[in-house]
This record gives structure tokens, sequence and C-alpha cells, in this order.
């Protein structure tokens, strides 16, 4: 947790652009993709320095898939530039020095884990033995199953394990955790942790706001091919400004409630009340403060649709 | 590049099709062709049916076991997303490529040894100098290799649920006009001449000047280098193609 906390300061105080080419892990420049009509990808501009872990967050259709396919070499720009540690994505690749995982990358049918395991491990740049990469992966006792008879997330650590094969110092995601149940996601992400904790660089897209939240350093969010927000999570809820304070009162008592300090709106319905507010702290302060008789008191956080929501409709 | 051979090698064992079209129903189709016709003549005083029949079958089983460990997986590979797995790993994608090629081909190996060894002991065939064995094998080996090209050329071209039945209609094709059935003397003219163009005709024919005692020609081997580069252009036109699109 020390370490994490210690990576968003650096990023927060590196704002100016002074970083060498030495700490950058990914550039893109103007980066652009179009597919017949429809730009998937627009001018898009983004530095990953070394040891971040960043998510790249966005509906579906927001050109997540795009972005990485093209920092992956497996999609050509229309027109800007990507760099990965300096090379472009294909040498990065073949140096085995980015590993990535697909949301649809099928594995060879007919052979078994610890067959497909022997194969990648046989590529010069794995520093690994296959007891070490079943270990990191979690697939201990599934070595002799055949790949094209795993479950959804056994094959996701299956995914896993080709990705890391080569030690890569970045590590590219493409919605992991889309195909898990609850407890696998949980897993997968420790083992993910555990594999980043050397100050590994993590590119991560996906939907699911709580896994930026949980794991991520700093959030990029994108919508149309765009850059829409790029911050870590606090930031971006605080910019959102939606976070609302949820309680039961007496409806003789709800008058006082819009001088509250930082509330910007007060719902009502009977009882049910709901202030939506600029700064949570001041707000619950004035509240316990105030005569108010009120119960169930609840504060919630703007989820991904909020914020996107708030975002993209703040004229962006 | 050896640890992928032996992945695409393990994966066509496994497959009961391999077994079954590639090794056994060449051996069925030998016996059954060397019995019933065993009698005849080949209009060769220097070469019986059960020899010249031996080498057909041999190029029949090669020509399956290199089309089936090609065509149909690379086009399975691509539509499940393998082949974009492996762009994602540190190996080239023209090593994948001749590691499937060489994998083919090595596949045709069990399919001709096993119909020679059939001929030897059910049928006994023999040859009139041992090392005349080892340049048949290497020969019909060699033969293969403009067919796996057709193989790959067609897994990159169409998709999956249609690379099988063309293949195997291709197969066919090949097998009947190329002489491999029957004799390709006792066709009508006109399809005679397709034949003797057909890569099935000239690698068998290899076999049977041979055996034959005749001199090696050399149009055969030329025309067989003609459809590998054909086939080779076809293949890298389409893997190249695939490899830009999403």
């Amino acid at each position: 947790m020390m370490v994490r906390e210690r990576k968003t300061e650096r990023r927060a105080d590196s704002d100016s652009r002074d970083t060498t080419d030495a700490t950058v892990a990914v550039r893109f420049e103007g980066l652009t993709k179009h597919f017949g009509g429809v730009c998937a990808v627009d001018h898009l501009d983004l530095e990953i320095r070394q040891g971040e872990t960043v998510a790249l967050l966005g509906p579906n259709g927001a050109g997540k898939t795009t972005t990485v396919s093209m920092l992956l070499g497996l999609l050509a720009p229309d027109a800007g530039d990507v760099s990965v540690l300096g090379m472009s994505p294909e040498a990065a690749i073949q140096s085995g020095r980015i590993g990535a995982m697909l949301q649809e990358g099928g594995l060879m049918p007919g052979i078994s884990i610890g067959e497909l395991l022997n194969f990648v491990l046989a590529l010069r740049t794995s520093p690994f033995t296959r007891a070490q990469l079943v270990a990191m992966a979690g697939l201990d006792g599934l070595e002799r199953r055949r790949v094209d008879r795993l479950s959804g997330g056994q094959t996701q650590r299956l995914r896993f394990a080709l990705a890391i094969a080569s030690e890569p110092e970045i590590l590219v995601l493409d919605e992991p955790t889309a195909a898990m149940d609850v407890e696998a996601r949980h897993n997968f992400w420790a083992n993910m942790r555990s594999y980043t904790s050397a100050g590994r660089t993590v590119l991560f897209a996906t939907h699911y706001l709580e896994e930026a939240e949980a794991f991520a350093s700093r959030v990029v969010i994108i919508s149309r091919g765009r850059i829409v927000a790029d911050g870590t999570v606090a930031e971006l809820k605080r910019r959102a400004g939606a976070q609302t304070v949820h309680f039961l009162a007496d409806e003789r008592a709800q008058a006082s409630l819009s001088g509250l300090a930082g509330v910007s709106r007060v719902e009502r319905q009977g009882e049910r009340v709901t202030l939506t507010t600029n700064d949570i702290d001041t707000t619950v302060r004035a509240l316990v403060g105030s005569h108010v008789d009120w119960r169930n008191l609840e504060v919630r956080s703007p989820n991904l649709d909020d914020i996107f929501m708030a975002l993209v409709s703040n004229g962006q | 590049m050896t640890s992928y051979l032996r992945l695409e090698v393990l994966r066509a064992l496994r497959d009961p099709k391999y077994l079954i079209l590639a090794v056994l129903a060449p051996i069925g189709f030998y016996l059954l062709f060397a019995t019933l016709f065993g009698g005849q003549s080949t209009g060769s005083a220097h070469i019986t049916v059960q020899a010249a029949l031996m080498v057909s079958m041999s190029m029949y089983g090669a020509m399956w076991a290199v089309m089936s460990a090609t065509g149909p997986r690379i086009a399975q590979d691509r539509t499940i997303g393998w082949t974009r797995q492996m762009r994602l790993l540190p190996i080239r994608t023209a090593n994948t490529l001749i590691a499937r090629l060489i994998a083919a081909v090595a596949l045709a190996g069990p399919a001709i040894v096993l119909v020679m060894l059939t001929a030897v002991f059910a049928k006994g065939v023999t040859l009139d100098d041992a090392w005349r064995w080892a340049v048949l094998l290497a020969l019909l080996w060699l033969g293969s290799i403009p067919i796996a090209l057709l193989g790959i050329a067609i897994g990159y071209s169409i998709g999956p649920e249609v690379a099988f039945g063309v293949l195997y209609a291709l197969y066919l094709a090949l097998s009947a006009l190329g002489g491999l059935w029957m004799p390709i003397s006792i066709m009508p003219s006109g399809m005679q001449a397709v034949g003797k163009l057909l890569p099935s005709y000239r690698a068998a024919s290899m076999g049977w000047r041979l055996i034959g005692g005749k001199p090696f020609d050399a149009s055969d081997a030329l025309i067989l280098v003609g459809w590998a580069v054909v086939f080779s252009l076809v293949a890298l036109f389409f893997a190249s193609r695939r490899a830009n699109s999403r």
C-alpha cells in the first residue's frame, strides 16, 4: 500500500513534462484510427511512466480495445505514433519487454496447459521455470488439463501466464476479468498485484470502476476515442462533484436543508432526502451540527456512469 | 521454433481424423486396390501394380496429412484468436509459419512409411536396391511440400467452416485427376493434360520413375517448384492482409 501511495504522489508532482525518455514506458502521440467512416481513436496523446498502474476506463465502443491493439502493434494507426520503451510495439514484443492479455485471445486447442507453457518458456526471453509460472498464474494442479476444456477463469489465468512468461516490464490487459465470477476476479487481482509489486508498469482497460479504484494509481477515461479525464480516482470523483448524502427525515425539518454548507441540490420524496454536495466532509459535519432529526444516513460516491456523465456533459 | 513445431505435431497426432484419413484410409485403399488389380499389367515390365499403387497411396496419405495439418487448423486459429495471441509472444510470425510447414510435412512421414511397410509385408513389393526406398521416401516427402503450402494458403484465405470442405474437395480432385486412383494413361486426353500439370501427379511421377528405373525428369521438379512458389505467394498475400485487419 505504501508503495502505491508514493507512486500517486510522484505522479501528481511531475505534471511538468520534464521527464526523460528513460522513464517513459508508453507514449501515444496524435494516435488516430478510423474504421470505415467511424473515428475509433481520435488524436490521442498519452504518456505512461514506468511503474505506473493505469486504468483505461470507458464505456463499450469508447476506443479502449482499438487503443490497446495499436499499443501492441496488432493494428496500424492511420496517423500518429506509438512508442513502447522508445521502441516500436513489434520490437518491444519481440524483446519480451511488453506482455499482453487480450479479451479474446484464443488458445491453441488440442494440447495441455503444461505443453503450452513449455512452448512459451522455450521462447528465448523467459527467465522462469514452469513451476514458477504455474504458481504465479495460479494454475496449480491444472497442467495436464486440455486447453480447450477450461472454465472462463482458468482460461484467463492461462492467458495471464502467457502474458507474463517473458517477465515483461510492461503488462497490458484488455478487460482481463470480463469472463470471471467474483471469486476468480479477486484471485486474479491478487496474482496481478504480486506480479506488479516489483515496480512494473501496467495498463489495463476495464469498465469496472471498482477495479480501477482498487488497483490503479491513475485513471484515464476515454470516450469516442478521446481522453476526457486523467487523474487518480479520488481526483476524478472530486471533479465529477457528484457525491450524495441520503437519509430519512421528518418532512417539517427539511426546509433548512438547502442552506447546509456544500449542498448544491436537495431532492425530497416524502421522508427520503438526497443531498448532492461538492464537499462531502463539510456537508456531513454541517448535517451533524444541525437540528435536523435524520436517520439511516448513507454517503454514496459516484459510480463510473455518474463520473462519466458528469465529465462528458461538462462540455468536453 | 522447434517448441512450436512440437505443439503442432502433438495437436495433429491427437486428432483422430489424422489417424483415420491420412494413415488408415490409404493403407485400406492400398490393400483393396492391390488385391483387386494386382494381376494386371502396368504397361511397364519393370514395375508391378502393387509397387505403382504403393507410390500412389503413399502420396494420397501424405497429401491429406499435410492438408489437414495446415488449412483447417490455420483457419480455426485465426477465428479463435490464437494467431493474434501468438503475435503478442516473442516469436516471429514467419517462424511460426515455417514451423507449421515443417510439422505438416513431418506428419506426412508416417502416412508414407506405413503404406510402404504394408506393401512390403502384405504384398511382397520389392525395389531393385535398398537405397531406392530412402530416395522414394525423400521424393514423396518433398513432393508434399507444395500441397502443404496450398493448405496454408487456403487456411489464410477462407474461414474454418468452409476450409475443411474446400480442402477435402481439392484433395479428392488432386488425387483423382493426378492419377493416384487410376493410371493417368487411361483418362481422356483433356483430363490427362490437366492431370499432368498437377502437383499430385508430379510428386507421384517422381516416385513411379524411380521404382521403374527411369531417369529423374526435371519437369516434375520444375512444376512442383512452380506450384510451391504460387501457393507461397497466395499464402503470403492473405497472411499479410490478415495481419493488417482488425
